[in-house]
């Protein structure tokens, strides 16, 4: 009781703040019923969804592996080609790649993680991770034949990297306009005090967090910027701040120029009310430098942002937030074996050190926290000799304490060329689709059936609505 | 109206003027170096373009311009500009970059520093001459994309100066030429991976990297759609966009592409996979490599390369680039997102159908005339319009902001290197760099459309857009207001200084100088609105009568207000 008692006065102080804003109106007016009902609420009552989106196409044949005799055998085949080979060593080998059992058996099939995934290795077996295997961007469920002769529709663009973070994130190559993480949060940001703390990307502009009615907020490492100049003194002027603020701040006319002032009095309006909520960076476990460098991790940072806000969300009156990390360099067409090994060990590191933040006394939310992978697509399972060209489908992980996790979710594909599962150079056919991973993901973050259906025009095509990775 | 005779004098003018500049090696521009400049024929004043006009156009054509630039260019007119510009030598930034290499590996420092590059870059959009060369060539380094921010074009700083001031070269040749040079530059080879690409070894399932064959199509030449000449898309019997390629189109071209690697005095092995390096191989083009080339038939496009009997890299290559030239989407593929980059984001599409006219002939049969093209962008009575029509402009790139106000008021460096880095980070600096795009497809795409917006809503792009948010606004006006207080670059006190000499005159009569700032930033399009708050904010920095020192300071703040407003109103971002 004290601590939501505790929250309350600190919602209260903070949406204070919130009132002192621009003439940007609607986006961040206070619902005060809803501060009463927020109020009214349990505390516990609060899930978020972490997108953590990896850009260029992550080659998941070597994040998620099959180890048994026929597969592994095949594997070897296809990729230790020369010059720089890029298949992992065996299990038990020096720097091989590391054995999970899930609880389901797959045929009698083994399976194990790239080599420097050891902590993902280790949240899987703990039950708070799980993978989601083979899944891609569908309309309809495509039979290899179906593809090859063009009967069924298909997403445009396949292959295409631009295209296919739009599809992911939207539902349609560039240019799409409503990501799907945007749309469950115009679906729930009424459980929030302000709707502007809903859908936060701590890596720039993201389509995937644009809704209809729900704005998407890019926060910085530590949250909102502030602009300076806007009180006290510029260029030796005590009025000129205020005639900063009108200015940058105006409606215009023009749509651009709009856009801007809408964007800057956004900015404003934001950044004391969050920064105020959020927790300090001290309160919290420093970022982790990577293991063999003096270097900072760079995903681990933006995972301690989102920590930060969550810690917060008492403060912000917050009960459904979505927020989008990114880490990129992916494209791994030359030099995979040593490029994609440093991706690996530093989304390691970063997953295990969210766990651990999201664990601690500050933030409080394990059970309540979902994170899931993404990517433009997965990649050839042939070589071109040192590296692997665009695929489609592709291997996720799902991770969070409310995640059924040990466990691999969907058939694990036939691992060889000229497959069903082929649609040319072991680029996977999606057995599962974006909407099915997704859906699943949106009704634990609790959308009701007839909202899936909205979110997820495509979700009927397909027989299984819910994957069943979540509690 | 000019007589025939006196068109031909002009002309005859033009020419000797264009080789008189061409031998001593200068001319035009703000002389800033202090030599004399040779004067073209001065228009009759009913010929000459507006004040307005003339800012309007140098801030399309290059990176803005100081007074004394402004009133010259008036005189001679935007085609005697234009035809000036064309004949200038071009700066170049590698000759910078050995000279830094050099002192550095006297010094005992590192021989590969990334700022070499954008202190370059700064130097010429600041001070330099070939103001439409360089602005040119920076449009081009979005379109034919190569970034310092990758780990493999990342160790070569000299290699990607070569790779800008290939660019520069032919950013007024022929466009042919440009994709040859930019598809053999070593800098492409590493970052779309097709340097040391190998022919396919079917025993071993390995098959040619497709990285360059994909993007060259996507991006470098005709994009995803077919298109009509004005840059509409070409639909199918149903109404669908048509593909202009296939994943087996890719997978063809991807084997003209191999064979391809470092330049030197032999064609080893070795070498081929990066050994022996020879000392100029990041700035000389990649050289082939007949036994890494693939020999078997090659069909994309809809034309097959016949199988080889001996591999013939240039042959494949040839006819290659050839049928990619070719295609008719390339004028409007290519002449559309120069004009996003230099005048508008959303251009008519009769204006998209002129420029790729240009493109598709020059007037003398020629296909792929880039300066007919540039002239056709630049002179298009749609980009000379002095009256915008609603929804028409751009939102000014970051970088261009910040050289605008450094151009506009004479930035000056105290050490002349113009030590102004990576100004990377969108909390706290510009959100961009020169030759640091995040990836291949730039900083910001041609069809961006930011979501639920009015933007949106009107059927417009934004590209620059893309990288504008609640944090990088913010970030933009602190760097800026910063930069006005201190200057910019590194260094204390910080290498490069405005140098507000004519303004300052104004700084008692707060009108005159918020007209003057208006008119120099804004080609005088400033609202009468936020013109009033910008004199009554100049106006409330009182001016002490009986301290000199202190009244100095306060016109120079004054000064530095009133652009720090201006450059902060969505007004002046919106270019118009």
């Amino acid at each position: 009781m004290k601590r939501v008692d505790a929250s309350r006065r600190e919602f209260l102080r903070i949406s204070s703040l919130l009132s002192v804003l621009g003439p940007a109106g609607a986006p961040f007016a206070l619902n005060l019923a809803a501060v009463g009902a927020a109020a009214a609420q349990s505390a516990d009552d609060y899930r978020a969804l972490v997108c953590l989106f990896f850009f260029g196409g992550n080659d998941s044949h070597n994040m998620v592996l099959a180890t048994d005799p026929d597969s592994w055998a095949e594997y070897q085949r296809l990729r230790a080609t020369p010059p720089d080979p890029i298949a992992l060593p065996a299990p038990g080998a020096a720097g091989g790649v590391l054995p999970i059992v899930p609880n389901t058996p797959q045929s009698g099939r083994s399976f194990a993680l790239h080599p420097n995934l050891g902590p993902l290795q280790a949240l899987f077996e703990a039950g708070r991770a799980a993978v989601v295997a083979n899944v891609g961007p569908l309309i309809a469920p495509l039979t290899r034949t179906q593809y090859d002769r063009g009967t069924v529709p298909r997403p445009a663009n396949l292959f295409s990297h631009n295209d296919q973070q739009s599809t992911w994130q939207a539902y349609g190559p560039e240019g799409a306009r409503f990501g799907w993480g945007g749309r469950m949060g115009d679906l729930l940001a009424g459980r929030n005090a302000a709707s502007t703390f809903t859908c936060m990307s701590v890596s720039g502009n993201a389509v995937w967090l644009a809704g209809r009615s729900t704005l998407q907020y890019p926060i910085g490492p530590n949250g909102g910027i502030a602009i300076a100049g806007l009180s006290g003194s510029l260029f030796g002027s005590s009025s000129a701040p205020s005639v900063l603020r009108s200015i940058v701040t105006a409606d215009r006319a023009h749509p651009m120029e709009k856009e801007w002032g809408r964007i800057t009095a956004r900015s404003i309006g934001a950044q004391a009310a969050l920064n105020a909520a959020m927790l300090p960076a001290t309160s919290l476990e420093a970022v982790p430098q990577v293991p063999g460098t003096t270097q900072a991790n760079g995903l681990a940072a933006q995972l301690q942002t989102v920590a930060r806000v969550i810690g917060g969300r008492g403060a912000l009156g917050a009960r459904r937030q979505i927020f989008f990390v990114g880490l990129g360099g992916f494209d791994t067409h030359d030099v995979q074996r040593v490029n994609q090994g440093n991706l690996m060990t530093r989304i390691g590191q970063a997953l295990d050190y969210f766990d651990r933040l999201l664990s601690s006394s500050a933030v409080n939310a394990l059970n309540d926290v979902t994170l899931f992978t993404a990517s433009d697509f997965g990649r050839t399972l042939t070589s071109n000799g040192d590296g692997t060209d665009h695929g489609w489908g592709a291997h996720h992980f799902v991770a969070g304490g409310a995640v059924r996790g040990k466990d691999i979710y969907g058939r694990y594909p036939v691992i060889g060329v000229n497959t069903a599962d082929d649609v040319g150079q072991g680029r996977l056919l999606p057995a599962i689709s974006v909407d099915q991973y997704a859906a699943t993901l949106a009704r634990w973050f609790g959308l009701d059936a007839g909202q899936l259906a909205d979110v997820f025009p495509n979700l009927g095509n397909f027989a299984q609505a819910d994957l069943g990775f979540m509690r | 109206m000019t007589t025939l005779s006196q068109r031909a004098v002009r002309a005859v003018q033009l020419v000797l003027l264009s080789a008189a500049l061409a031998a001593c090696g200068g001319g035009g521009g703000s002389g800033s170096d202090g030599t004399a400049l040779k004067e073209p024929p001065t228009l009759p004043p009913a010929e000459q373009p507006s004040e307005k006009d003339t800012v309007r156009f140098l801030a399309q054509a290059g990176f803005g311009a100081p007074t004394a630039a402004i009133e010259r260019t008036r005189r001679i007119g935007f085609e005697a500009w234009l035809a000036e510009q064309f004949a200038l030598p071009q700066s170049r930034h590698q000759p910078y970059v050995d000279a830094q290499i050099e002192a550095a590996a006297a010094a005992g420092q590192s021989t590969n520093q990334h700022n070499w590059v954008y202190e370059s870059f700064w130097r010429t959009a600041i001070e330099g001459n070939d103001q439409l060369r360089h602005r040119v060539a920076f449009a081009l380094s979005q379109i034919f994309v190569v970034s310092l921010v990758d780990d493999n074009v990342g160790g070569y700083a000299r290699g990607v100066a070569s790779y800008f001031d290939m660019l520069g070269r032919d950013a007024f040749g022929n466009f042919r030429v440009l994709l040859e040079d930019v598809a053999l530059h070593p800098m492409m080879g590493l970052y779309l991976s097709h340097l040391r690409n190998q022919k396919e070894d079917p025993a071993r399932g390995r098959v040619p990297d497709e990285n360059f064959a994909r993007e060259v199509m996507q991006l470098f030449t005709i994009g995803l759609r077919e298109l009509n000449p004005d840059g509409t898309p070409r639909l199918g019997a149903h109404n669908e966009p048509i593909e202009t390629y296939t994943n087996e189109d890719v997978t063809g071209l991807a084997k003209v592409f191999t064979g391809w690697s470092w330049a030197g005095p032999d064609k080893s092995d070795t070498r081929f996979f990066g050994g022996n390096p020879h000392p100029d191989r990041a700035v000389l083009p990649m050289q082939s490599y007949p036994r890494f080339h693939s020999t078997s038939e090659k069909r994309f496009l809809g034309i097959s390369i016949s199988a080889q009997g001996s591999a013939d890299p240039e042959a494949s290559l040839r006819a290659a680039l050839d049928r990619l030239v070719a295609h008719p989407n390339v004028g409007p593929f290519i002449g559309r997102q120069l004009i996003q980059r230099l005048v508008t984001s959303n251009p008519s599409p009769a204006y998209v159908a002129r420029v790729a006219a240009a493109f598709a002939d020059n007037g003398a049969g020629v296909r792929g005339d880039m300066k007919a093209v540039i002239r056709a962008v630049l002179l298009d009575p749609e980009a000379r319009r002095p009256a915008p029509e609603a929804g028409d402009g751009k939102l000014r790139e970051p970088v261009l902001r910040m050289a605008h106000w450094l151009r506009t008021f004479n930035g000056r460096s105290a050490s002349g290197r113009f030590l102004i880095g990576n100004t990377d980070d969108p909390n706290s600096s510009l959100g961009q760099t020169p030759m640091r795009s995040p990836s291949v497809f730039n900083f910001y795409r041609p069809g961006y459309v930011p979501p639920n917006t009015g933007i949106a809503a009107a059927g417009l792009v934004a590209p620059e857009f893309q990288i504008t948010h609640e944090s990088s606004v913010a970030g933009y006006l602190n760097a800026m207001r910063s930069a006005l207080t201190s200057g910019a670059g590194s260094g204390n006190p910080r290498d490069v200084q405005p140098d507000y000499g004519e303004v300052i005159a104004l700084a008692d009569t707060p009108a005159a100088l918020v007209d003057r700032i208006g008119l120099l930033l804004m080609a005088g399009e400033m609202s009468a609105e936020l013109r009033a708050q910008l004199i009554d904010a100049v106006g409330s920095v009182a001016i002490s009568s009986s301290n000199a020192q202190s009244a100095a300071n306060a016109r120079l703040n004054r000064v530095r207000l009133a652009i720090f407003l201006t450059m902060a109103s969505a007004e002046y971002l919106i270019q118009k």
